[in-house]
């Protein structure tokens, strides 16, 4: 603002200065003009003052040769009309001299007085005509004009010659005054005309100056508009005005291209930058508040508060085809001029990258939250179970991997895949539930989701298992997260321990020797585990779980696992019900492993509801694994032989540890897979006995191997 | 620019505020809060249609709003009071965090917005900057 006034100023003043220059140089060309004219007539004057001062001397000679003729009686013609013209000259001159010369000097007026007093003298002589002789015998004599003429010759002849020397001297004298002005009107030309040259040089000088300081000041405001440019062309936001239209001016800054891939921002409205780009009603909050800034209802501090655009989504092309979501971050604010509101500046930054970091800060906060929920409860498993757990988890996860390997072309064998990654996901999940490790839990019980929604589509591809693939790759790494963790904590207990307690015994050193893990805490954890989630009441015992072999123990963890969550889910009933049949408030849950034979016998009972042959047939129908044809002539024995058909289940609602259709069928599985058998009697209301028979030890681990 | 009128006894200038929303407790909440002697709560209302009616009874000068209200709604109920008279000033005090909904309220004639929930000092602030 400031240097703008000055420099008006000082345009003003160089202005002002110029044209005051240029007035006195037209003034001194006008004044020398003048002089000029003057002096051009004061030569003439002097031309005729010259001239003048010869005539007194020819006028007396004149005289004197028209006496010297008229004495000698010789033609007088020509003296005569010389000495007339001597005298018309005379008299023409010295009047111009006298009037038009506008000379006032003493002798100019001596010198025409003199002259008047020639006038009469030489007039008669003028006046003369005729001839002067008249021929006598005697010759010629003068005629009696010619005496008269004779007399006034004579008369004018003495006048002259009396005057001359003092008439020449007056006109003298009025040529050396006339030199005398006419130099001096020179001299004054000569320094008016210095005095314009002068000038020029001044404006010269002077134009030069402004010159300079014009350059000067270009060189300042170009540099200026290049630093702008380099500011505008490095910063990293992008800067731009909007004027009282809404519209983009015709300058910002480089950033701007780059955030939005364009370059025609100049006259673009700022609806026309986010249109397409963000939804329509977030668009219209957006206007509505720029439409605000230009009011001055709210203060900048409010207006800032309410910025709707401080974190934008934007959806923008990747340059493949696709859109990829970028985040903006708008900062508005006014600029103030004389009347008002003039322009908004505007600032955008692109903050996709915070955003992200911020999301991933607090997905890192969640993880390490979970981690430590995890910890704690890790705490509470035993080692040795935990390490169990991670090995066969281990093994499912590279039978999932291998599964999802598996080549596939037609949609049944898609849909067979499904199958099997649904009943290993199941079983994981299920032991990972049992020993309270939720974090895996829930991690494989998204996976099933996966699956389920996977079984829902019409049409299958191998595309459609790629998401899995990305989760299950998750599901390792969390797995590496937990063993590395036990690791820790098993070093942690261990150090706390050496030296007090012996050493615990590892399962290999158990009596027996050929024994595997003891599962009684675990299922004793996972059976108090179902009764709070389910609101169940019941009793688990177990006997003869230490006894269970190595290669079995798996297996029989598998087994127990799905027939306890089926109890607690579908065979023990809830407190109120039991009362009413007369049935003890807890439940009773039996577990027994014992040899039998070559090999072994594992025996699991609860006193809760039964199963139904009915309810399993109408089931099953429902989930068109038999036709109501095939129901309607099945038997007792086949009706109860559903339950270990794939895909079944009577629990509608999928919770995390029953209802997916997968269950004693992976147990039957198992167990044929081993040459083992298994068997289901029940009561309706009384009781359901499952009995599974397993070969030797021996021939299991050769059947396995 | 001020708006309110001279009172007779002191000579001491007095702005009404009319206090609504459809919390009692926020309502004495907001009354008791309020620090300037200026400021005189001629009434409050629970919704918007109670909201016109205080207002042709007693005038106010400027209003505290709510936004989410049975029966008629604060956004709706002070482009009503803005139509009645355009130099009444509305601080909004709302739990509706969105700034949609803020640009929203401004849009309709607004001066302030003051999330729920608000310190002394913040309610304080806001009316200060309303009254200046």
């Amino acid at each position: 603002m400031n240097v703008a006034g000055a420099d008006r100023n000082r345009r003003l003043i160089t202005a002002g200065a110029g044209t005051a220059l240029a007035l006195v140089m037209g003034l001194a060309l006008l004044a020398g003009f003048r002089l000029a004219t003057q002096i051009r007539s004061s030569i003439t004057a002097l031309q005729t003052a010259s001239e003048l001062q010869t005539y007194p001397g020819v006028l007396t000679q004149q005289l004197t040769a028209l006496r010297q003729r008229l004495e000698t009686r010789e033609y007088t013609g020509q003296a005569h009309a010389e000495l007339a013209g001597t005298v018309g000259r005379f008299n023409g001159d010295i009047r111009q001299l006298a009037t038009r010369g506008k000379l006032q000097s003493a002798q100019l007026q001596e010198a025409v007085q003199m002259w008047q007093a020639y006038r009469p003298v030489l007039a008669p002589i003028l006046a003369f005509s005729g001839e002067p002789y008249v021929d006598t015998d005697a010759g010629s004599s003068l005629s009696e004009s010619g005496k008269l003429y004779y007399g006034n010759v004579r008369q004018a002849q003495l006048l002259a010659k009396q005057n001359v020397g003092r008439l020449h001297r007056l006109l003298s004298a009025v040529t050396r005054s006339l030199e005398a002005q006419t130099s001096g009107a020179a001299a004054r030309l000569r320094a008016l005309l210095s005095g314009g040259v002068l000038a020029a040089f001044v404006l010269a000088a002077a134009a030069a100056y402004l010159q300079l300081t014009r350059i000067r000041h270009e060189r300042a405001a170009r540099e200026a508009q290049e630093q702008t440019r380099d500011i505008l062309k490095t910063v990293r936001e992008g800067f731009f005005l909007l004027d009282a239209d809404y519209k983009i001016g015709s300058v910002w800054s480089e950033a701007l291209t780059h955030i939005f891939d364009r370059s025609d921002f100049a006259g673009l409205s700022f609806e026309k930058l986010l249109e397409n780009r963000v939804p329509p009603n977030t668009l219209a909050t957006a206007m509505k508040y720029i439409k605000l800034l230009w009011g001055d209802r709210a203060h900048e501090n409010l207006m800032k508060s309410i910025n709707p655009l401080g974190q934008l989504e934007i959806s923008m092309d990747n340059g493949r085809g696709g859109k990829e979501t970028r985040y903006l971050q708008f900062d508005f604010h006014r600029v103030l001029g004389p009347k008002g509101v003039k322009h908004v500046l505007c600032s955008v930054s692109d903050i996709t990258s915070n955003v992200l970091l911020a999301k991933e800060l607090q997905e890192a906060q969640e993880n390490a939250n979970a981690q430590v929920d995890m910890m704690v409860g890790m705490m509470h498993v035993d080692p040795l179970q935990l390490g169990s757990f991670l090995d066969t988890t281990q093994t499912g996860l590279q039978l999932i991997n291998a599964i999802l390997k598996e080549p596939a072309r037609t949609d049944a064998e898609f849909r067979k895949k499904l199958g099997g990654l649904f009943r290993e996901l199941h079983s994981i999940k299920g032991e990972a539930s049992a020993l309270n490790l939720m974090s895996i839990a829930q991690r494989v019980h998204r996976l099933e989701d996966m699956v389920s929604e996977l079984k829902k589509k019409a049409e299958l591809s191998g595309n459609d298992f790629l998401p899995m693939v990305l989760k299950l790759d998750e599901l390792l790494a969390h797995l590496r997260g937990v063993r590395e963790m036990a690791t820790r904590l098993t070093a942690l207990k261990d150090s706390a321990t050496s030296g007090a307690d012996a050493p615990r015994s590892s399962a290999a050193e158990r009596p027996g020797g050929r024994s595997g893990e003891d599962l009684t805490p675990t299922m004793q954890a996972l059976a108090e585990k179902l009764g709070r989630d389910h609101r169940k009441a019941f009793r688990l015992t177990l006997s003869g779980l230490a006894n269970v072999p190595a290669p079995y123990v798996a297996t029989v963890k598998d087994c127990l696992i799905q027939m306890l969550r089926n109890s607690a889910v579908h065979g023990i009933e809830p407190c109120e019900a039991r009362r009413a049949l007369a049935k003890s408030d807890v439940g009773a849950v039996r577990v027994d492993f014992r040899r039998s034979g070559d090999g072994y016998e594992l025996v699991f009972e609860d006193d809760g509801a039964g199963i139904s042959p009915q309810a399993l047939k109408d089931a099953a129908v429902r989930k068109s694994i038999i036709t109501a044809e095939e129901a309607a002539s099945m038997d007792t024995r086949s009706a109860m032989a559903l339950i270990f058909r794939p895909g079944f289940s009577t629990q509608e609602e999928v919770t995390m540890d029953a209802g997916r259709g997968v269950g004693m069928d992976v147990v039957a599985r198992t167990v044929y897979g081993l040459g083992g058998k298994i068997g289901v009697s029940t009561n309706p209301g009384r009781f359901t006995r499952f009995k599974i028979v397993l070969p030797a030890a021996e021939a299991a681990s050769s059947a396995v191997a | 620019m001020s708006v309110g009128q001279v009172n007779g006894a002191g000579g001491r200038r007095s702005l009404k505020l009319l206090i609504v929303d459809d919390s009692n407790i926020m309502r004495r909440r907001i009354e008791r809060s309020q620090q300037f002697e200026e400021l005189e709560v001629v009434g409050t209302a629970g919704n918007g249609i109670e909201a016109l009616e205080m207002f042709h009874k007693t005038d106010p000068d400027m209003v505290t709003m709510d936004l989410t209200m049975p029966q008629m709604d604060g956004i709706e109920c002070i482009s009503k009071l803005v139509q009645l008279k355009p130099a009444v000033r509305i601080l909004v005090i709302s739990a509706l965090a969105d700034k949609a909904t803020a640009v929203e309220a401004m849009e309709r004639g607004a001066n302030g917005f003051l999330n729920k929930p608000f310190t002394d000092r913040q309610l304080n602030e806001a009316i200060a900057e309303l009254m200046s």
